[in-house]
């Protein structure tokens, strides 16, 4: 009995790593990366339990401009409101924590549909080549030349105009804003060329090396090919380029609220910005905290994402 | 002499990279048509801008709605508009604003500059920046230097542009009180350090810091890698087997490698450089084509937009073509086709 126990553990102890516990223990090392991690954990954290820990509701609540009421409008940070109120008498930090699930909300699914084009752009161009590649690759080069924030905006004003930005759909039992889905489903659309090239590139290399080259001589089919051993192997690069996305569309959504292009009814971080823009004399704490709360989130996405790479690419290990 | 330069010209006309530029130039018009029929279908498509700008204002009469609509050609199918939009661009006429029927050339005219001036001047300064830090970081990867270049230009990649701005608004214009927060230029008897061209030094200095900043980051982050990768190569090892002095090898043999293809990027990242402007311009109130892009985005003005929307595009096209061309000269591998 004993000794087959131990015969466990010895096998276990012998069993090689697999590829991707060698990542985790190169990334365990990278400090950068961990803290990324914990920055990225604290966020999501934030984004679940934020309605919870907020002292005050968000903007159409009624109950939002309850520091209005009371007559403090354009309050310095205090003991009562830690990071102030703003210009509409609205809570800064409670609009703060209400605001990291839309930031998650963006980055995620801006990330989901830009990385669900991409691949099948990317894997159609890189796999099957020809004319269908010529065709891709020159449609991502105008969009890749073209500055597309100018495109964004009038597609976000366009479509908001036509939708009714006000309202909010039910999805799950979770109330979504509409105008902020439009902004998400355009920055989307504009976002996908740069990832399709990438995974174009990935498939490329994948598909000129040798087992690939055995898998087809022992006759499997495209399909077989594609999902089950080249996306396999370029799984690493996709991960990394999806957490470097997520920092990118918060960043650009925060971009086009501040703008005055994003949905009103909806407190993102990049609308709280914009509301106190012309009182910024004033509530200089109103632009400060909701910026620090962007940088911070797109930082710790982009450290995740630089450690990821780091930890994942086997061109730079050691 | 006269003859010789004849002949100058005579062998540039003939060259390859005479036939490079005549190319590259044909090809940028089927971009940019298209580029101008895909923002035209979109914005004519959403609707009619009169019925769009009256929705907020439901005091007009119908009757001066037909009239606005015929003043301004919108009764006509919206291929046609196209045309003859078209027409009038190739006679450089952007057409009338919705607002109050002013020429759109009259306000886009006097924004081209304060635009180009402030790209042009950030954009020299980040790259002369930009370099020596990165191949200095790059020569002792994740050394202490190396750690603290990279985490910082991530830092400044993560932080968003306008917020950045707003940041040094408060601190050096609101706290401090050193220079303008706004606009290009003082109003007469109110200038920044007392004279017009320090005036207008005092109102560049801080929307250049910001865009420099925001493409040093990233300028920094690419040449490093592409640094590290060159460094890694055969022929760097090869190099310094030979006994070549380090100082030769990398500026020598890596630097115009490793650069290189940050110049195909600078290309491809000028698009995205040229829209971050509406974000420096809005926040500074820089008198630029980005700032009255968003203004007039924002109110529906639409043949103000297309006209912004085709200059922005041509600018871009021949940034590009610059680019390329400074590709050309720095690689000569590069053949022109």
């Amino acid at each position: 009995m004993n000794l087959k126990i131990n015969k466990k553990i010895t096998k276990q102890k012998r069993r090689s790593a697999s590829q991707w516990a060698v990542a985790w223990r190169r990334f365990k090392r990278n400090k950068a990366g961990v803290a990324g991690l914990f920055i990225v954990l604290a966020v999501v954290f934030v984004g679940i339990f934020g309605d919870m820990l907020a002292p005050y509701p968000a903007f159409p609540d009624p109950k939002a401009l309850t520091p209005f009421y009371n007559g403090d409008v354009r309050t310095p940070p205090n003991s009562k409101y830690l990071l102030g109120t703003d210009t509409l008498g609205t809570d800064v930090l409670s609009n703060i924590l209400h605001g990291t699930k839309y930031a998650l909300y963006v980055g995620v699914v801006v990330t989901a549909i830009t990385m669900a084009i991409a691949i099948v752009v990317g894997a159609v161009a890189g796999y099957f080549g020809s004319w269908i590649d010529n065709v891709l690759m020159r449609i991502t080069e105008v969009f890749l030349v073209f500055p597309s924030l100018l495109f964004i905006l009038v597609f976000v004003r366009v479509f908001t105009l036509g939708a009714g930005a006000g309202g909010t759909f039910n999805f799950l039992g979770i109330n979504i804003p509409i105008g902020l889905t439009i902004v998400i489903i355009v920055l989307a659309v504009f976002n996908w060329p740069g990832n399709a090239r990438m995974i174009r590139g990935e498939f490329l290399r994948v598909r000129e090396l040798e087992f690939i080259e055995a898998e087809k001589a022992l006759g499997a089919s495209n399909k077989r090919i594609i999902f089950r051993h080249i996306l396999p192997n370029i799984l690493s690069s996709i991960i990394v380029v999806a957490s470097l996305t997520i920092a990118y569309a918060i960043l650009l959504e925060a971009a086009v609220s501040f703008l005055g292009f994003g949905d009103v009814n909806t407190v993102t971080w990049g609308q709280i910005l914009e509301n106190n823009f012309s009182d910024m004399r004033i509530v200089w704490w109103a632009e400060v905290f909701p910026g620090l709360a962007i940088l911070i989130t797109v930082f710790g996405f982009n450290l995740l994402g630089d450690g990821l790479a780091d930890a994942l690419n086997p061109r730079l290990r050691d | 002499m006269k003859g010789s330069n004849l002949s100058r010209l005579r062998t540039f006309v003939r060259s390859s990279m005479f036939r490079y530029i005549v190319r590259r130039m044909l090809y940028m018009i089927p971009v940019a048509l298209g580029i101008s029929l895909i923002s035209f279908v979109t914005l004519y498509a959403a609707g009619d801008p009169i019925s769009l700008i009256r929705a907020g204002k439901p005091n007009i009469t119908q009757e001066t709605i037909d009239a606005m609509r015929t003043y301004y050609g919108l009764d006509q199918p919206i291929p046609l508009q196209y045309l003859s939009w078209l027409l009038n661009i190739l006679q450089l006429n952007f057409g009338k604003s919705l607002y109050g029927g002013q020429p759109v050339n009259l306000i886009i005219g006097p924004r081209i500059w304060p635009t180009i001036e402030l790209q042009i001047v950030s954009l020299v300064i980040a790259f002369a920046i930009s370099i020596p830090i990165a191949i200095s970081s790059a020569k002792k990867p994740y050394s202490k230097q190396d750690v603290t270049v990279t985490s910082l230009s991530l830092f400044g990649v993560s932080m968003p542009t306008f917020w950045f701005g707003l940041i040094l608004i408060i601190l050096f214009s609101f706290t401090l009180g050193w220079l303008p927060s706004a606009g290009s230029q003082g109003v007469a008897g109110f200038l920044w350090w007392g004279n017009p061209i320090l005036d207008g030094l005092a109102h560049l200095i801080l929307p250049v810091a910001v865009l420099v900043y925001v493409s040093l980051a990233q300028n920094i982050r690419l040449i490093r890698a592409n640094m590290l990768e060159v460094l890694r190569s055969d022929y760097i090892l090869a190099a310094r087997a030979s006994g070549i002095s380090e100082r030769k090898v990398v500026y020598k043999y890596a630097l115009r490698n490793a650069v290189t293809p940050a110049i195909t990027f600078l290309g491809i990242s000028l698009g995205s450089m040229i829209a971050g402007a509406p974000m420096t311009e809005y926040v500074f109130s820089w008198p630029g084509l980005g700032r009255q892009y968003v203004a007039s985005t924002l109110s529906l003005d639409f043949p103000v937009v297309m006209g912004i929307t085709m200059i922005i595009t041509v600018m871009t096209l021949v940034a590009n073509l610059i680019m390329d061309l400074l590709y050309v000269y720095i690689d000569p591998r590069v053949r022109l086709r």
